[in-house]
């Protein structure tokens, strides 16, 4: 390879200060979007900056869920959802000795949520008080935060949304405004029912108005929900109460707030499993 | 002065025919069948898609990151025309820029469709979260696809039908139009370095972030890889250089003889050869480090039930590690071979190995994904069929590609330099 540099001594002079221009151009264009406000317009919280100090979670226990699924469909119906959406979703899963459960899955409201870190427009959020929430109207539907979920907890709105869900009114009725077609949803832990009930000087997790649909929904009680760092709160009643309480997928640091009480190892079970 | 552009023709029997415009009507015909497909996906929703909640990225995608991949060349040569100032690849880095061009614009296109709300893709260039590489890759496709369209409006305007028209000299308005934008074209040839060196900032950043995309999602297994940054970059080099090099061949030694010697074209395919080779030995340790010295049961199980319902580790070996290794020697020893048919076809690899590489890296997460199960946690397999509205905006974006390629080389100098600079009159 020959660098021919014997070019032209007189044109460099002039490129020479064009790209010192350009240079300095760049630069202050570069400095003048410090001083662009736009994203200072919310409080993008961390875990220090929270709402007199409340941080919602959620405690499930599993040898109380009865896989009936009205958690599922009470939040299909308060968040206007067609059959197909599902924020909380129920399956059934084994233990490794074989015994099966039903485990409940809403969205973990992780302390460290891949889906806020990854969302391009900040469309996904912490709001003060821990709930990770979405603003709607931001959203671009890349389906990044999808794709970064660990837990499979967002739902992509395919869709024009429904005028009334199948699960209203059996499962309640509609709550929140309807999502235009073409972004992610995700569960908020009724965070429009925590806002009004707090307002009301009720307390979320104890004041059925206040607390989660599915929460309030479930017969069997296996849901408890309420401020993590209040001790006397139902959810850290739960906590203290529970032998041991797990947390999915913890080894990926996402710090969820939705806990678990395990199964109970079952007297056949025990005997396979030697515990 | 301008070079005699040599234009392919067909002989059949004693008549010769100029394929050209039936080749641009069948492309057209391909962007007519495509804007149907766009056309249902802006009104209907993404809901017509083979997409899901479980593979929500798919055929568009791996489209994306191929096309950025094939617009690989253009930093590379930026650096080498007007950094290092290597004046006989200034054709080669004028066609360089083209690719580019196509490349990126074809991506910015095809991904305008995959956002579930097109009319907001203007939101991450207001709303900032520079954590996430999807903003950052976002910012980094903008800014670059400027200055790519800065870089090649000079290029542009080398054809005299934008300075000696007679409609120029008939209206004066048309004609001092003009001559601005050959004003402006003449200020950003001379800014060309300082492109040059934003081009190579933007590119290196966004090429590694393609690739951090994906390599940052713990939950994914399969993904989650140190290495993968560099991997994208070397790959976009290897697949976008090799792309030059046949494209090159094309356009300078079969359209227009005499602008680029055979030495320069020799060493864009060395250059493809070597940077290939390096690929692959980071490819080769790469699975070495994730498969051999440690063992994941997430990535070993995910391997294992992608082998099942595809071909991807033969696709590793034979398409990503054994072919290209062939390739790249044959690409590095081109002065030796001196057979450009050998050579082109030896180019064609790197360019498979990098689209291999980048729609296996898309799929392997989203169709082996791991389950939350707390306690036996397994790898879902998960289904993915694109349907004809994504094949259908897939042959636009492609026809897109091809038409403006086609008619660049049809129709642009490229000449090399200035009028003032001949062109390289070594070993033709």
């Amino acid at each position: 390879m020959q660098a021919d540099s014997e070019h032209k001594p007189a044109e460099a002079h002039v490129s020479r200060r064009d790209l010192m221009k350009v240079g300095a151009a760049l630069l202050g264009a570069l400095g003048l979007t410090q001083f662009i406000g736009l994203n200072d317009v919310r409080v993008r919280g961390s875990e220090t900056d929270s709402e007199g100090g409340r941080k919602w979670g959620m405690l499930i226990d599993i040898n109380k869920c009865i896989g009936c699924n009205y958690c599922t469909y009470a939040c299909q119906a308060v968040n206007n959802l067609a059959d197909d959406m599902l924020y909380n979703v129920v399956t059934t899963e084994t233990t490794q000795s074989g015994g099966e459960f039903y485990l409940s899955r809403p969205c973990m409201q992780c302390a460290e949520a891949p889906c806020v870190h990854v969302c391009p427009v900040q469309a996904t959020y912490y709001r003060p008080d821990g709930i990770v929430a979405m603003d709607y109207e931001r959203c671009i539907g890349c389906r990044y935060c999808q794709v970064a979920c660990p837990y499979g907890a967002r739902v992509f709105n395919w869709k024009q949304p429904i005028e009334t869900s199948p699960k209203s009114p059996e499962f309640g009725m509609a709550e929140v405004e309807n999502r235009p077609r073409g972004v992610v949803e995700k569960c908020h832990f009724c965070s429009h029912r925590i806002d009004k009930g707090l307002q009301y000087g009720l307390t979320p997790g104890v004041d059925r108005e206040a607390t989660p649909a599915c929460v309030v929904v479930c017969p069997t009680g296996a849901r408890a929900f309420g401020d993590l760092n209040d001790a006397a709160s139902p959810v850290s009643v739960a906590r203290s109460e529970a032998l041991v309480t797990l947390r999915l997928r913890e080894e990926l640091s996402t710090e969820p707030r939705v806990y678990y009480i395990p199964p109970n190892p079952k007297p056949e079970d025990g005997q396979e499993a030697g515990a | 002065m301008i070079h005699d552009i040599r234009h392919p023709i067909l002989r059949l029997g004693k008549t010769s025919v100029d394929i050209f415009p039936y080749w641009i009507g069948l492309l057209i015909a391909g962007l007519i069948f495509g804007l149907t497909g766009a056309f249902i996906v802006l009104r209907d929703g993404l809901q017509v898609t083979g997409l899901s909640n479980s593979v929500p990225w798919g055929l568009w995608i791996s489209i994306d990151l191929s096309s950025i991949a094939m617009g690989g060349s253009a930093f590379v040569f930026g650096v080498i025309v007007y950094i290092l100032r290597i004046k006989r690849f200034e054709a080669i880095g004028k066609l360089a820029v083209l690719l580019g061009f196509l490349g990126y614009s074809t991506a910015g296109m095809v991904l305008l469709f995959d956002l579930g709300q097109p009319f907001r893709f203007w939101h991450p260039i207001v709303f900032w979260q520079p954590h996430s590489l999807l903003w950052e890759v976002t910012m980094c496709v903008v800014l670059y696809l400027s200055v790519l369209a800065a870089e090649i409006l000079p290029v542009i305007l080398e054809h005299p039908f934008f300075k000696n028209h007679p409609l120029l000299a008939r209206y004066k308005i048309l004609g001092s139009l003009m001559g601005r934008v050959h004003a402006l074209s003449n200020w950003l040839h001379k800014a060309g370095p300082v492109l040059a060196v934003a081009g190579l900032t933007l590119s290196l950043l966004h090429q590694a972030s393609l690739g951090a995309t994906y390599s940052v999602l713990a939950g994914r297994g399969i993904w989650f890889n140190q290495s993968a940054p560099v991997q994208f970059v070397f790959s976009a080099m290897s697949g976008g250089v090799s792309l030059l090099f046949i494209a090159s061949v094309f356009i300078f030694r079969v359209m227009r003889p005499g602008t680029v010697g055979d030495s320069a074209l020799y060493d864009v395919a060395q250059l493809a050869g070597g940077i290939t080779l390096l690929l692959t030995y980071l490819r080769v340790w790469d699975w070495a480090v994730t498969n051999y010295y440690s063992f994941d049961r997430e990535i070993f199980l995910q391997t294992q039930m992608l082998d099942t319902i595809a071909p991807y580790s033969l696709t590793f070996w034979l398409g990503q590690a054994v072919l290209p290794i062939i390739a790249g020697s044959i690409l590095l020893a081109a002065k030796r071979v001196r057979n450009f048919r050998y050579l082109m076809a030896a180019a064609v690899v790197p360019i498979l190995a990098a689209i291999i590489t980048r729609w296996n890296y898309n799929f392997a997460g989203l169709i082996a994904s791991i389950s939350y199960d707390p306690f036996t946690p397994n790898i879902i397999l998960n289904s993915y069929t694109p349907t004809w509205v994504e094949f259908a905006v897939a042959t636009m974006v492609l026809c897109y590609w091809l038409l403006a390629f086609s008619l660049a080389a049809r129709y642009l100098p490229f000449r090399a330099g200035d009028d003032r600079h001949g062109p390289d009159s070594a070993e033709i």
